[in-house]
């Protein structure tokens, strides 16, 4: 099994808008955001599936991915804590998970397929 | 935000089927490098496979978006499932072209479902990846 807790802030989801280039203000902008209903800025879900793709690598063996997919369920914010977990599934394949520090789901449905 | 149809009594017709031109991308060792570290992955071990987003969904998404056409409202907009499928990846450094397609466009119940695929390829017309967002638009 592989896992990593990563704490979200701010400057880790704006360094990510940078890095990927998606730049929606939900990401960036309080007030922007809670007139679109949410609570504050939230983490862009490909950040998280980033971060659960090199935790994957990890339980794969440095093998590469062939495939990835999850459902974004859960909203994250600034100051929460998610724990990215990548168990073995069947031969060349990882069941995947990310819950917050409530015990919610963040991402479901999520499985890896590696070389 | 706009509002130039009238939804409540006929849901537009939607845009499957629509296909974008193709998008012609390098893989930039600092974007890597950058990318990488944004996502805790170690920026010296080549491009993450999630760089996808960036060379297949993030270069022909905006495509969509930017289509009058198709009517997504950004601001209504949720990513709600991602998947992506890879016959390798791309190398630092090398050239990758992308085809953008809507492969369904459904409404239901006040919500739109939109499919939006991305077909990526090397230089020499060869698959890299194949990416599958869906994609909720809220009334």
């Amino acid at each position: 099994m592989s896992k990593r807790l990563v704490t979200f802030d701010r400057a880790m989801i704006a360094a990510y808008a940078e890095a990927s280039g998606d730049l929606n203000p939900i990401h960036l902008d309080d007030d922007f955001a809670r007139t679109v209903g949410l609570p504050g800025v939230i983490a862009h879900g490909l950040l998280q599936m980033g971060i659960l793709a090199v935790v994957a690598e990890e339980a794969a063996g440095g093998r590469p991915l062939r495939r990835l997919a999850c459902r974004f369920a859960g909203v994250v914010e600034p100051g929460d804590t998610v724990a990215f977990v990548a168990e073995p599934a069947g031969p060349g394949k990882l069941a995947l998970r990310a819950v917050n520090q409530r015990g919610q789901p963040v991402l479901t449905k999520a499985a890896a397929e590696y070389l | 935000m706009t509002e130039g149809r009238d939804a409540a009594e006929r849901p537009p017709a939607g845009v499957a089927g629509r296909t974008y031109p193709p998008v012609t991308f390098e893989i930039e060792p600092e974007r890597v490098a950058a990318f990488a570290r944004a996502i805790g992955a170690d920026p010296t071990r080549g491009v993450p496979p999630t760089f996808a987003a960036v060379y297949a969904l993030g270069v022909t998404a905006p495509q969509l978006f930017g289509d009058s056409e198709a009517a997504v409202d950004f601001a209504k907009l949720l990513h709600a499932e991602q998947e992506f499928e890879w016959d390798r990846h791309p190398q630092v450094g090398e050239k990758v072209v992308s085809h953008g397609r809507v492969a369904s466009d459904v409404s239901r119940r006040g919500m739109r479902f939109v499919a939006f695929e991305t077909a990526t390829n090397d230089a020499g017309g060869k698959p890299i990846c194949q990416s599958r967002a869906l994609f909720v638009i809220r009334r």
